[in-house]
């Protein structure tokens, strides 16, 4: 059994992305949500996990994440100054800062790893910033590095 | 006092081999054709055992190596069973035939205590001993001994031959090699270059081995491994852990500690049972589920590490669970020095029990 | 009196008029270039203390061992006061835990020192290999000679040897102390030879992603760096929970990178370099390449250094509205 052997594929059988998204609940969340009720199409490359704030967000989500095999994550929450909890999102932002320069260092590909503020009301720019983060990915390919290659133990 | 154990008793001239050192790696290129062979070779932290398909990067200067050579038998990641679908399969290992090389006497011996732990009444773990079967051990007698060594004072010795199949000494220009088991008799007869010793080689090694012996410092060792017991409840372990950190590096480096833990790790029903090493240092070794903590302090758990060696190692395989190899000394980033508790506890018990 | 005379003194004092229940210092060992981690609780044990460049254990780490509240919920303190002898890093391990209530500040006396720098074992020790080194002597013009197994000798300047992190150190002197012993140190130290965090970042991507994967391969997941260090207190730890499973048991190199990230990350803010956790390590890895990384990200996002205070929130307790967002994606 291999975490990397689950890759998305579509019915061609070629490599898509798969990326998860930690979207918190009161504004990222709702933004995604408006993206689908108001039918801005999106690709389904993303796996959303919702979160009360991006504040509760572990930085080993995002690590866990890569070793699971996705190829990709990303983390949004409300606008800083706008979060539902007051300040969960301005703890958050100096622990992603932090994480997204320590994972750069040691060599994961930064276009894997992405942070955004997306605000309820922002359904097109929810859509179009999983465009963006989608094509980040789809161009650095697989993701290899973190991933947790179990066949290969004894 | 345990008995100094005598070096190995000379065996007929004719079984005793010399091979020249360009001979020797000769060979074990060729061993590595068909063979996995575990060496000595650099590291930064001086030498370590490691599968070498190079045989001239085999190190035979070094002192000992900071791991034990143990993972050679009892390797510190092993999956046991693979399950699916409610299904499970062992998964017993089909090694290679394996040489082990240049593994220190005390490593070889600590081999030779790990077959025991593992198979006895009622114990037979066929992890181990499939590994163990196909094993060639080439133990390297030691002429010096290195900064934290006391193997002759738990009954070993820089010459000792227990666990090995062969056992070479570096005479400079090439080994002695003598074999100890049929195994290890028809590796030698099938090495290219091996010629009989003559006597005076063999004498040569010897004298080597006997220096050594002489240049180790002695520790008192119990004699009686259950009076140790009688200081269970002293306040003499608060004093010996007081700097323990609990950092387990002692147990890693050991090549008796055997210790393990099982994990299962899956996911949608798919996934395999592990096993690993584990370690007494770490509360989490006895943590209850309860929060109940039998061993809840550094003291406790240094007591039982050495209490298990000493006291419970004869109990459970006629012989104490330490070979002298004094990696737990030079690892122990507190410098706590197993020669020093045991010169402690010896004082202590001699003194006429608890202190 | 010397510093080492003073420290026997002083603590053999403070034992016997009740002021402190144990002192937690250094004593010689029988191992070359290392000092024994030594608690003192009378005069003959405080005769045992010594104060030198073996002197690697960040000893504040025993701290919340011997005053954490016993097993038990809802009890007091452990009812003991605590003398420590603090160099610079010590003291503000002790900073730092005071902060994380994780020692009450009146059961701790501080004895302060300033350091010249400890010796890297491992460092000295590539000197010799394959040999071991069998004695060290310490030489004037902080020089030290060193013999090794193979009957080598070399004389060091002691600069050669030292921890990476007292090269780089900033504080020498205690930042906390309730007394000092010894004249202040100059603090700062001699400076790295190369900053590796800065030249590492400098390499091609894939290259410091092989680098770090090979370098973090050697790890047998011993937990020997946690355990020296202060800053990991957590009676349980991330990585052996079970639920959540975070990360696995085995030496796959993902779950020592994961294992290594997570301990490096949560050390933001806090960990004040002290380099106990590279002296521990049984297999020389250098696990200051993270440490150093992450320190230096927090000193130049949100300004300040760890632990030098008692006064200063930890920077990851606070946040400035202002706070840099350069890693913002933006569609």
């Amino acid at each position: 059994m291999t975490e990397a052997s689950e890759r998305r594929t579509d019915a061609q059988g070629d490599w898509e992305p798969r990326i998860a998204a930690f979207l918190c609940n009161w504004c990222s969340y709702a933004g995604a949500d408006l993206a689908g009720v108001s039918r801005i199409q999106y690709p389904p490359n993303v796996r959303v996990i919702r979160v009360p704030c991006s504040g509760r967000i572990n930085p080993l989500f995002l690590v866990k994440a890569l070793q699971s095999g996705m190829d990709g994550v990303l983390v949004s929450g409300c606008h800083p100054g706008d979060c539902h909890y007051i300040s969960g999102n301005l703890y958050a932002r100096r622990k992603f800062a932090l994480m997204k320069s320590l994972l750069e260092y040691v060599g994961i590909e930064p276009g894997r790893v992405h942070f955004s503020w997306v605000s309820a009301a922002e359904g097109v720019r929810f859509a179009e910033l999983l465009h963006t983060v989608i094509e980040s990915v789809r161009e650095l390919g697989p993701a290899e590095r973190m991933v947790r290659r179990v066949e290969a133990m004894p | 006092m345990t008995e100094k154990k005598e070096g190995t008793k000379p065996e007929t001239p004719m079984d005793a081999r010399i091979v020249s050192k360009e001979d020797l790696i000769a060979a074990l290129t060729a061993l590595a054709q068909d063979h996995t062979v575990i060496a000595p070779v650099d590291d930064r932290t001086g030498a370590v055992f490691a599968p070498t398909q190079d045989a001239a990067a085999v190190r035979l200067e070094y002192r000992n190596t900071s791991l034990s050579p143990k993972a050679a038998v009892f390797p510190q990641i092993e999956t046991l069973l693979a399950f699916q679908d409610g299904v499970a399969t062992e998964t017993l290992p089909e090694p290679p035939e394996t040489v082990l090389f240049g593994a220190r006497p005390c490593d070889a011996r600590a081999l030779a205590m790990l077959d025991r732990v593992f198979q006895r009444d009622g114990i037979d773990d066929p992890y181990v001993a499939a590994r163990r079967d196909r094993l060639t051990v080439i133990a390297l007698a030691c002429d010096e001994p290195g900064p934290a060594c006391f193997c002759t004072s738990v009954g070993g010795a820089p010459d000792d031959h227990t666990g090995a199949d062969v056992l070479a000494t570096d005479l400079g220009e090439a080994l002695l090699m003598r074999p100890v088991t049929e195994r290890g008799e028809a590796l030698l007869a099938a090495l290219d270059g091996a010629r009989p010793a003559e006597a005076g080689e063999i004498e040569a090694a010897q004298e080597r081995s006997a220096a050594a012996a002489e240049k180790i410092g002695r520790v008192p060792v119990p004699s009686e491994p259950a009076r140790l017991l009688e200081a269970f409840d002293s306040e003499i372990w608060a004093e010996i852990a007081a700097g323990c950190l609990g950092c387990g590096a002692c147990t890693y480096a050991c090549p008796t500690c055997h210790c393990f833990d099982l994990t299962d790790e899956h996911k949608r029903g798919t996934g395999r049972r592990v096993r690993s090493w584990d370690t007494c240092a770490l509360p989490l070794f006895t943590l209850h589920a309860s929060g109940h903590n039998p061993r809840p302090s550094t003291d406790a758990r240094l007591r039982q590490r050495v209490l298990h060696k000493f006291a419970y190692g004869p109990e459970t395989i006629d012989e104490m669970l330490c070979v002298g190899c004094g990696r737990c000394v030079s690892v122990c980033p507190s410098g706590i020095d197993l020669r020093r508790i045991l010169a402690r506890l010896d004082g202590c018990i001699a003194g006429g029990g608890p202190g | 009196m010397t510093v080492q005379e003073q420290l026997r003194h002083r603590a053999a004092e403070l034992l016997a008029d009740g002021t402190i229940d144990l002192f937690v210092g250094y004593a010689a060992s029988d191992a070359p270039l290392k000092a024994a981690v030594h608690v003192a609780r009378t005069a003959a044990d405080a005769e045992m203390l010594t104060w030198n460049s073996f002197c690697a254990p960040n000893v504040a780490a025993l701290l919340p061992k011997l005053l954490r509240r016993p097993d038990g919920a809802g009890e007091d303190w452990a009812p003991q006061r605590v003398g420590i002898l603090a160099k610079g890093c010590v003291s503000r391990s002790i900073v730092g835990l005071i902060k994380a209530h994780q020692i009450p500040r009146e059961a701790v006396h501080v004895i302060g020192v300033g350091c010249d720098g400890v010796v890297d074992r491992h460092r000295a020790a590539r000197l010799f290999t394959p040999a071991a080194i069998l004695d060290a002597e310490p030489l004037d013009g902080d020089r030290m000679l060193l013999r090794g197994t193979d009957g080598a000798e070399r004389t060091v300047d002691l600069s050669e040897i030292l921890l990476g992190s007292c090269l780089d150190c900033q504080h020498r002197n205690a930042v906390l102390a309730d007394e000092t012993i010894g004249d202040p140190v100059p603090e700062t130290g001699p400076g790295p030879q190369e900053d590796a965090a800065t030249s590492f970042a400098a390499r091609p991507i894939d290259e410091r992603w092989e680098a770090f994967e090979e370098e973090i391969s050697r790890c047998i997941r011993c937990y020997a760096c946690r355990e020296a260090c202060p800053n990991c207190y957590c009676t349980e730890c991330f990585a052996e929970e079970t639920e959540p499973h975070w990360i696995g048991v085995t030496t796959d190199p993902s779950d020592l990178m994961l294992f290594h990230l997570g301990r490096a990350f949560h050390q933001a803010g806090r960990c004040v370099d002290c380099g106990a956790c590279v002296a521990a390590c049984p297999m020389g890895i250098d696990l200051r390449l993270l440490t150093h990384k992450v320190n230096r990200d927090v000193e130049a996002l949100f300004g300040g250094e760890a632990s030098v205070s008692l006064d200063i929130v930890e920077p990851l307790l606070q946040f400035e509205m202002t706070d840099d967002e350069g890693f913002i994606t933006e569609p």
